[in-house]
């Protein structure tokens, strides 16, 4: 077999299993799984606002794992996603708040804003690499920890300090001007300047990670910190620099909620982007060239399965299922691939 | 590698049907069969040449909640029987459970089932329910608990197609502190309050107004030797970190000499503290809130709840949608004094709990029967909690002076405006 | 039992790794099986264990046809085989790790095994400690486990592939001693090698394999230059000892002392020239790896000073060491010196010199090319490094230093390498010492490989070094001697 032809039924086979298991789980919950994954496909793209509003879902997911992809490439589990998104949106809050009553032009303030939220997140992450390179504190323990440092600050600003005249609500700060948005494409949600943002980013990342001296050193980096750095590379630098930029972009991500999707900073503002982002990226087995497909598809999930409670009385936590089954039969498949791969890699380069 | 590929499948699929099996608890949610046996009886009771009206709901929370939105989906439901309209839904309509999503978003959704009007349910989606219903003129809205469309409001928005409604929950919470007062032996009721608001205060406030009242003139006692005392944990339900833990502050209560609990919360920690407090021998009682079944948690310590009861108002203004009389407005529902009870007419309710002794459920009947008569106790001399002047002597206060309430009144413990 | 492997063929996509092998290996006997790497050794003996199954032929057992689909059903049938690292479960006690695959019921006779490990270790002269936990035995001690484990299972036929790589002299012995013992005892013996002189001590026949094809047999007196033409299809040598004109000192030590956790070594004072080979001969784990990390700045002296070039480098990071053209070539290639999972190409790019921030893959495989080329290396720009064979990755790992270098650090340039491997990696060092002047200091298990190719020699026993030995001046016994701790002037360190 030709590894494409391979790598394509192996892809098949594990879509297949997803679509199985989830087919089950609805046939159990008394649904017809057919209806089920029609409904969702009509709600997600069954119609050009459907499309938009997955588009709009698209952009924060799509920068969370383009960030992500940076720190797998060094070898890193970057946990702390979730709170440099989180950072972003703070951090775009604060300028916001700070200049909405200001002279400056709003494109201005926004593009300090977006800055201001890009450094958010690439400091947050700083500090889970700092944790990492030189207290010895596993990114995962670190990331989780300043994941919860971050959820704990966001409640605190929005029911302490930025809290709305009066009220200290769910809902958030209060929503900032309209001059403030991130301009959309009338009628509809989407916001081509954070299209364009999420499209550039993931371009950046695709090259750097391919195209670049920086890329591949942080890839040996990533499979061989020894060699690594017997080869000349300066290890920690590296490791560092993955952090700083994977949370620069989850920080964007957190900016674009804050300036094109929900206007304020709410609780809940990362959305949980950066737990989909790590699925994807492990679904995508840390390949750069499919993230943009693949977002789009879990954005389109995302959107598409909130037909589910609506028509059918299923729990849209369905997506979620759906999701996390893609995930792991296709873990699943990449061992068995690998198995077999190696037996083939094993017969053949025998002796 | 045929072998394995059957390993494989045998294990999947076995996984599969184990797993399924296990989590079909949660993957089959319960409406599933309700919803049939309704539109089972939708379609016998309906006429069915009659065009059904589709109207939309966004719940902030579980439908089953056992709370705020349980209320307004078994309004909904109460609606699509009386008046053979049709309701769509969405809950947990909040970010946390629906990332991605806002809840104009979902609005839309609804509409584009067919929903000619939608009920925001929350003031957390206040902002969405004003963008959408100025983004879509010719669907009605309805906006639970804001005050956007009251004219004679702070923040009137002439909106065509936008209303409010709220119960004038006020009385049930007097109704409240008096079977508080009527039971309390240390002449010490506390409050536990969610975030300090207009509403809150307002809420608080009718509740020390009705302890008040029935303190000096069921048990003849002096009002200064009544203690009232507002606890604010600073959200409407625990966050931890974040709030204070309604446990502790409960606990609290009880542990220094605070007999009777009232909660203005959503969830239930006074009355499961009263319990825990009960259970060791203490005489200590609370009052839930929202949810008419509350009591149910605890009854041995609940003196009943003061509840809302959406049904009957979402029916006028779906009533009035469908038939074209459509008009913006802003409605504050006093309850249906011949009967507070009464699911068909009244906006809110007070259901007594096993724990009233039979002679303080007597006084707080009475009570309600005074009320039903005219009884107002939002009527001077009043003083705000710093002192100055709320009501002059036989002054009525107005319903804007009710709603937006500045401070405390004087006599209550605790804090009027949130620190800063 | 007598073995008949008859028309034996198997193909691995194009690769035909074993072309119609016939051969008869008759019971109570030590037969060899020798060929460069990649001539199809191994293929022919998995296949022989049930491993694998040929594509064609049929294999023996005292004259009947047999079957065979896994290891399990070759043990079945009396055949056992050692591989080069030994598959043992490291977590395991040695006990347990005995009884693995012992077939009979749930229920283990645990103490009746433990006698048996007893028994059969006294036997050949093992110490194997039943309760002692694998992970903490060495790949000798590992390899003596496996044999008296086969053997409890029944084997009468035991197949050994390479079993003397990253073993120590003794246990070599031992080892030896053990097969003969056993051939004595009617068992028969295969034992795969690509090393001459093990054959010649050990094999009472001798089978040569090269590009799949059986090439030929022979038997005692062996003719060693047959042998090496039938292996590489010419002949082979070591040719002259070669010397580079020395010049400046590269490198010198001073007073310098290394500690690890379970070593020191002190009070080195050396200074190597331009051109210059200085070999490291000792037991494994006698501190020439200490002192070699120390002068590439990998480990931190605790005393005295390293100079590089003139520059005192002491206690400087190894990425200063490196600018100063120092290279440190380490010998577990996986996973030290080369990055799994990358390919060819992507190690040159890593290793060259970084022009911009964009890599220009053009050049880069125009380079890689040409590399792989000079350094005959069996493999594409874009194979990944670890599909490479073993030898090909020592090969990779010289093709990535840069040219000019000033001083090289080598642990084991040529382990795991067949002769001809060997004689072209040390043809190339030999260039670099020539043309670029650099200096080499490399340790070596090989004492023939440190003879041959250093100027001068240092010995290492537990932690100490000998002065330096000029490679003219010594032989083979005098060096094993010195390793062995004999003839180190002071007294205290007589004890190992």
């Amino acid at each position: 077999m030709k590894p494409r032809w391979e790598n394509l039924a192996f892809a098949t086979a594990a879509v297949f299993v997803a679509l199985a298991f989830t087919s089950l789980v609805l046939v159990t919950a008394g649904a017809s799984p057919f209806e089920a994954y029609w409904y969702m496909l009509k709600g997600s793209l069954g119609s050009w606002s459907k499309i938009s509003d997955v588009l709009v879902a698209w952009v924060p997911l799509l920068l969370a794992t383009a960030g992500l992809l940076i720190t797998f490439a060094a070898g890193l589990w970057n946990i702390g996603v979730e709170g440099q998104i989180v950072l972003g949106g703070i951090f775009t809050t604060w300028v916001l708040r700070l200049l909405q009553d200001s002279t400056l032009s709003p494109a201005f303030i926004l593009i300090l804003a977006i800055a201001a939220g890009a450094l958010g997140g690439a400091l947050w992450a700083a500090l889970a690499g700092v944790l990492k390179v030189f207290g010895g504190v596993n990114e995962i323990f670190g990331g989780l920890g300043l994941d919860f440092v971050a959820v704990a600050l966001t409640l605190w600003l929005i029911f302490g300090p930025w809290k709305r005249p009066g009220i200290g609500s769910m809902s958030g700060t209060e929503p900032f001007p309209k001059e403030l948005w991130l301009p959309t494409i009338p009628g509809s949600r989407l916001s081509l300047w954070a299209l364009f943002i999420g499209l550039v980013s993931i371009a950046i990342v695709y090259f750097l990670l391919s195209g670049t001296y920086f890329g591949l050193k942080l890839k040996a980096v990533g499979k061989n910190p020894r060699a690594a750095y017997l080869l000349g590379i300066p290890t920690t630098r590296y490791l560092m620099m993955a952090f700083v930029l994977s949370g620069l972009f989850a920080g964007l991500a957190g900016a674009v909620q804050v300036t094109a999707v929900y206007h304020r900073l709410i609780p809940a503002i990362s959305s949980g982007y950066g737990w989909l982002g790590l699925m994807v990226s492990m679904l995508i087995n840390f390949q750069p060239a499919w993230a943009a497909p693949v977002t789009f598809f879990f954005a389109a999930l995302n959107i598409g399965s909130i037909q589910l409670p609506i028509v059918l009385k299923l729990d849209s936590s369905l997506s979620g299922v759906l999701q996390g089954a893609l995930v792991l039969s296709f873990l699943l498949m990449g061992g068995v691939r690998q198995r077999w791969l190696k037996k083939h890699q094993q017969e053949a380069s025998d002796d | 590698m045929k072998r394995i590929w059957w390993l494989l499948l045998t294990t999947l699929v076995l996984a599969a049907v184990v797993l399924s099996a296990c989590s079909s608890g949660q993957a089959t949610p319960a409406p599933q069969q309700e919803s049939q046996q309704q539109t089972q009886q939708e379609q016998a009771t309906q006429p069915p040449q009659e065009e059904t009206f589709t109207f939309g709901m966004l719940l902030v929370g579980p439908y089953n909640d056992h709370g705020w939105s349980q209320a307004h989906y078994e309004a909904g439901q109460y609606v699509e029987q009386k008046l053979g309209a049709k309701m769509l839904y969405v809950d947990k309509v909040n970010p946390a459970d629906r990332p991605g999503t806002t809840p104009e978003q979902l609005a839309e959704d609804l509409v584009s089932k067919g929903a000619k009007l939608i009920i925001f349910n929350s003031d957390d989606m206040k902002d969405a329910a004003l963008a959408f219903a100025q983004a879509h003129p010719d669907i009605y809205v309805i906006h639970a608990s804001g005050d956007n469309a009251w004219k004679d409001g702070k923040d009137y928005k002439d909106i065509p197609n936008f209303s409010n409604v709220m119960g004038k929950m006020i009385y049930g919470k007097m109704i409240a502190g008096c079977a508080a007062a009527m039971t309390t032996e240390t002449g010490q009721i506390g409050y536990l309050g969610p975030l300090i608001n207009d509403e809150t205060r307002r809420l608080a406030s009718s509740a020390y107004l009705g302890a008040k009242y029935c303190w000096q003139h069921y048990r003849q006692k002096d009002p200064a030797d009544l203690k009232f005392k507002v606890t604010w944990i600073g959200f409407w339900f625990n966050i931890p970190g974040v709030t204070s833990d309604p446990t502790q502050v409960a606990d609290d209560f009880f542990n220094s000499g605070y007999d009777v609990v009232l909660s203005g919360i959503d969830t239930t920690e006074a009355l499961v503290e009263a319990k825990k407090f009960a259970d060791q021998g203490k005489k200590v009682y609370a009052v839930p809130y929202d949810f008419k079944e509350a009591c149910q948690e605890a009854p041995d310590v609940c003196l009943g709840v003061p509840y809302f009861n959406w049904g009957p108002l979402y029916m006028k203004l779906i009533q009035d949608a469908k038939d074209g009389k459509w008009q913006s407005t802003f409605i504050w529902a006093p309850p249906d004094w011949k009967d507070i009870n009464n699911p068909d007419t009244s906006a809110i309710g007070f259901e007594m709990g096993p724990a009233l002794s039979d002679e303080a459920s007597d006084a707080v009947t009475n009570f309600i029967d005074e009320l039903a008569n005219g009884l107002n106790l939002w009527v001077g001399p009043l003083k705000l909690q710093d002192g100055t002047l709320y009501l002059k002597d036989g002054e009525a206060a107005t319903d804007q002076q009710i709603w937006y309430l500045p401070q405390l009144l004087e006599g209550m413990e605790g804090q009027s405006v949130p620190q800063q | 039992m007598e073995i008949e492997l008859r028309h034996i063929h198997k193909y691995f996509g194009p690769v035909h790794a074993n072309d119609d092998i016939t051969l008869t290996i008759p019971s109570g006997s030590i037969q060899g099986l020798l060929g460069e790497n990649g001539a199809g050794k191994s293929t022919l003996m998995k296949i022989l264990s049930g491993y694998l199954r040929p594509d064609a032929g049929e294999i023996r057992i005292n004259g009947s046809p047999i079957e065979m689909h896994s290891p399990a059903d070759a043990i079945r049938f009396g055949i056992g085989m050692l591989h080069q690292d030994p598959m043992d479960f490291p977590p395991m006690r040695v006990l347990d790790n005995f009884m693995v695959g012992y077939p009979e019921g749930l229920l283990l006779p645990r103490e009746e095994a433990r006698q048996a490990l007893l028994d059969l270790s006294a036997q050949f002269g093992f110490s194997l400690d039943p309760d002692a936990y694998v992970e903490s035995l060495t790949v000798g001690e590992r390899q003596q486990l496996e044999i008296v484990r086969l053997l409890w299972l029944g084997a009468q036929v035991l197949i050994f592939d390479e079993p003397t790589t990253g073993i120590s002299a003794q246990q070599k012995e031992k080892l030896f001693a053990a097969l003969h013992r056993l051939a004595d005892e009617g068992k028969t013996i295969i034992f795969v090698t690509h090393k001459l002189e093990e054959v010649e001590i050990l094999c009472d026949q001798v089978a040569v394999l090269r590009a799949g094809k059986l090439v030929g047999e022979a038997k005692p007196p062996y003719d060693l230059d047959a042998l090496v033409e039938m292996m590489f299809g010419k002949v082979v040598t070591k040719g002259e000892r070669v010397s580079a004109p020395l010049g400046k000192p590269v490198l010198q030590l001073k007073n310098l002392a290394v500690e690890s956790h379970r070593i020191r070594i002190a009070g080195v004072n050396l200074e190597v020239r331009e051109g210059e080979v200085i070999g490291l001969a000792g037991m494994e784990g006698s501190g020439q790896r200490q002192l070699l990390r120390a002068c590439a700045g990998l480990i931190r002296p605790v005393e005295g000073e390293i100079w590089v070039d003139g520059h005192n480098l002491t206690g400087k990071p190894y990425h200063d060491f490196m600018r100063h053209g120092v290279a440190y070539v380490p010998a577990a290639r996986l996973e030290e010196g080369l990055v799994p999972n990358l390919t060819l190409l992507e190690h040159m790019i890593l290793a060259d010199e970084q022009r911009g921030l964009i890599i220009d893959r053009q050049a880069a495989l125009d380079l890689t090319k040409e590399r792989i080329k000079t350094f005959n290396i069996r493999g594409r720009p874009h194979s990944t490094i670890e599909s490479l064979s073993g030898g090909n990755q020592q090969r990779a790992l010289l093709a990535l230093l840069r040219p000019g270098l000033r001083l090289l650090l080598m642990e084991h340039p040529t382990r795991g390498l067949d002769m001809e491997s060997a004689i072209w990696v040390w043809q190339t060092l030999k260039r670099r010492c020539r043309e670029e002047k650099t200096a080499i200091f490399f340790m070596s298990s090989d004492l023939e490989e440190i003879l041959h190719y250093s100027d001068r020699i240092l010995v290492f026993f537990s932690g100490q070094v000998s002065e330096p030995i000029p490679a003219t001046e010594t032989d083979i016994e005098q060096l094993g001697q010195l390793i062995g701790g004999r003839g180190f002037n002071t007294p205290e360190e007589a004890t190992p």
